[in-house]
């Protein structure tokens, strides 16, 4: 009778994968623009989160490892060929209306857009997804300085003063 | 973060539109991962239990996940009770808090003449449903010291065959965390002798294996040929070997004795197709092992 006592590994990455679904779809999304995309790469990471779930030793890391899975699936998705560029029209819709709907900040929207993956990366996930420095360190298999340093430059590129008192 | 255009980004952010599919696509990925994990752990366990089988105990396992529709149609169908030989509920332990449920009822099977037999059988009905309670009591604490989640166990017993002859019964446990899980044990009886039946006891040789095998994988590649939803995880023809395709029942696969006299055999959900298939059942037809049976007492 095995099913009770194992409330395991795979069980709680399936429980986070629920609670957080949003968020991992958003972060998807940042990378590659369109729903069906996005909707894939959820689907894959938490896929692979599960079946390979033996290779996940502390389940304290399943927040930060399961962030990991969806920037590296990603990442692997952008430098992938795409098979198909032949756009839906909703989803060009979709696009359009964000981009009006952008409370006068299209600039900063673009200027975040146009930023290298890893500067952008470093901000969706300390600013958006409110991630302390050590966690997107672990997400991002970095130390903690390079992480911050990062974020520094980032906020630089983007023209964004942090007042003198404010850490990043 | 003082900062207001990053306050204004993370808006924006914040708003992407979030896709109605996204929920089944989540849900999908999380069936298919244990879906995954658990056939590579079934093949592990298919080596250890072919050593064991030593131990012959007609206590037959089937797991299999989510109370499909058809599953729990099979739950309500009512216990019928034939002869002097009973099958009664003896106990039932419940829970029923807002996020825990448990309902477990425990079978007694009375009326057999063989005392040894009967006793034996309850006993071990009584013994795993006590651990079943008390392994949901536990975890019930453990999920009240965490945050959250919920938590659901459903046990009970259903009569698949009761002739004057046989006696099958199914006992379930489907359990409800993360995702939903069911296990199925049958214990088949012949009344008038007071035994209990097993799968080898049924046939002369070992032969049984590979011809019942066989003509399962006939009947998945037809099922999967007459309606392409159906997934069975076989190896077809001209297919690569593939890792973890079924290739052999056990020996002590479960199944029953259905009212007809046919033999049933039983998979476990993930045993053989991917777990939104459900509990898969094969009727063999009689034919097929007629030369190897060692009688028609039972298997007609």
């Amino acid at each position: 009778m095995a099913s009770l006592n194992n409330k395991n590994l795979e069980e709680q990455i399936a429980e986070y994968a629920v609670k957080y679904k949003e968020n991992y779809y958003r972060l998807a999304y940042s990378y590659v623009k369109n729903a069906d995309d996005a909707l894939d790469i959820v689907q894959e990471s938490i896929y692979k989160a599960i079946s390979s779930a033996s290779s996940l030793k502390n389940p304290d890391y399943i927040k930060t490892w399961l962030y990991r899975i969806v920037v590296n699936t990603s990442l692997d998705f952008l430098r992938k060929p795409k098979k198909n560029v032949a756009f839906d029209e909703e989803i060009l819709e979709s696009h359009d209306f964000e981009t009006v709907d952008t409370y006068g900040n299209f600039d900063l929207q673009k200027a975040l857009d146009n930023l290298p993956e890893k500067y952008r990366t470093v901000v969706i996930l300390r600013y958006f997804e409110d991630l302390k420095i050590d966690e997107i360190a672990e997400i991002l298999n970095e130390n903690f300085n390079t992480i911050k340093t990062r974020l520094y430059k980032s906020l630089e590129k983007l023209g964004i003063k942090l007042s003198y008192y404010e850490e990043v | 973060m003082e900062d207001i255009s990053l306050q204004v980004l993370k808006k924006q952010y914040l708003d992407t539109p979030i896709p109605k599919e996204l929920d089944s696509r989540v849900e999908k990925a999380i069936k298919d991962g244990i879906a995954y994990r658990r056939k590579k752990k079934r093949i592990l366990k298919r080596i250890s239990i072919a050593a064991a089988s030593i131990v012959v105990s007609a206590a037959l396992l089937t797991i299999g996940v989510n109370s499909s529709p058809a599953f729990a149609s099979a739950l309500s169908k009512v216990p019928i009770v034939g002869g002097i030989v009973k099958v009664l509920t003896f106990r039932e332990y419940s829970v029923d808090e807002e996020r825990f449920k448990a309902d477990i009822k425990v079978p007694q099977i009375e009326g057999l003449e063989n005392k040894e037999l009967e006793n034996s059988l309850n006993e071990k009905y009584i013994a795993e449903n006590k651990k079943l309670y008390e392994e949901f009591m536990a975890e019930m604490d453990k999920i009240r010291e965490d945050e959250g989640g919920n938590l659901g166990v459903d046990s009970g017993y259903i009569v698949k065959t009761d002739t004057d002859r046989i006696l099958s019964i199914g006992r379930y446990v489907v359990s409800v965390a993360a995702s939903a899980s069911t296990i199925f044990k049958y214990d088949t009886i012949d009344k008038k002798e007071g035994i209990l039946i097993t799968l080898p006891s049924l046939f002369k040789d070992d032969s049984y294996i590979d011809i019942i095998s066989e003509n399962i994988k006939s009947q998945m590649t037809e099922r999967m040929e007459a309606d392409e939803d159906l997934i069975y995880w076989v190896k077809t023809d001209g297919a690569e070997e593939d890792i973890g395709a079924f290739d052999k029942i056990s020996a002590n696969q479960n199944f029953y004795i259905s009212e007809e006299g046919k033999l049933v055999i039983s998979f476990d959900e993930y045993e053989v197709a991917p777990g939104y298939m459900g509990v898969q059942e094969f009727v063999i037809p009689t034919e097929v092992i007629a030369d190897i049976l060692v009688s028609n007492e039972y298997i007609k």
